[in-house]
């Protein structure tokens, strides 16, 4: 408990997305990672959010952990990859990359949302010390 | 990228102590005063705080210098939180120190 707790809270919602940004940027890194039929594929990240609940102290959020999606990959015709198995198979990780930039973008304007509000909570609490002054 | 504030800890408010309110007013009144702690602490408390959080800030600026800073969200929230902090008890103290003038010019 403190006198400027909607930094704090704003701030655990800040790093709730810049993680959320980093799973975001390892799916679209790693979109073109190939792997061979018998090996597992690159899994999609995903981000698993969690709320602190507000009686308990502080409020927030945070990432409770890490969800990864489907290891079966889909398979790709590509007979002249050294992966390629006897077939010309190979696997490609399931990620979408339409979905990727929709995810990307509401990340960044989550990360920009929670920015403004501690701009909004500075000059707040600023304007509350304005009244001590004279 | 230091903050030049960092010794403000020493502001001298155990000299303030002998002044709490239980020793000014009646004795009819003395009891519903004495049930909180009395300002000087408060203040001392305060100042602490203020000390800690500008303690904090000054870590993660050590940690951006050398590369540690994980978020960057963290020292500006931090060097945010400790200059509205300290805002906020230097206008604490000048209240004070407005009050306690204003006592010492009443004409006895």
């Amino acid at each position: 408990m403190g006198v400027f707790d909607t930094l704090g809270i704003s701030a655990s919602g800040l790093l709730a997305h810049r993680k959320w940004l980093d799973a975001v940027s390892d799916n679209i890194s790693n979109i073109n990672t190939t792997s061979r039929t018998n090996e597992a594929a690159f899994q999609e990240r995903f981000i698993n959010a969690q709320a602190v609940d507000y009686g308990s102290g502080s409020g927030g959020v945070r990432v409770a952990g890490t969800e990864f999606g489907s290891a079966e990959g889909r398979l790709v015709f590509e007979p002249d990859n050294p992966l390629a198995d006897k077939d010309g198979y190979v696997k490609y990780p399931d990620i979408d990359l339409g979905e990727q930039m929709t995810q990307l973008l509401m990340a960044q304007r989550g990360y920009q949302a929670n920015l403004a509000v501690v701009e909004r909570a500075t000059s707040t609490y600023q304007a509350a010390l304005q009244l001590g002054r004279r | 990228m230091t903050f030049p504030l960092g010794g403000i800890v020493p502001v001298g408010v155990g000299g303030v102590a002998g002044i709490d309110s239980t020793s000014i007013v009646p004795a009819s009144q003395a009891a519903s005063s004495t049930s909180g702690s009395d300002f000087a602490s408060i203040l001392a408390s305060t100042v602490d705080g203020l000390a800690a959080t500008q303690s904090n800030a000054d870590s993660l600026a050590a940690q951006a210098a050398t590369g540690d800073l994980k978020d960057v969200h963290d020292y500006m929230i931090a060097s945010n939180e400790a200059s509205l902090a300290t805002e906020m008890v230097v206008t604490i103290k000048n209240k004070a120190v407005d009050a306690f003038n204003e006592i010492m010019r009443m004409p006895v």
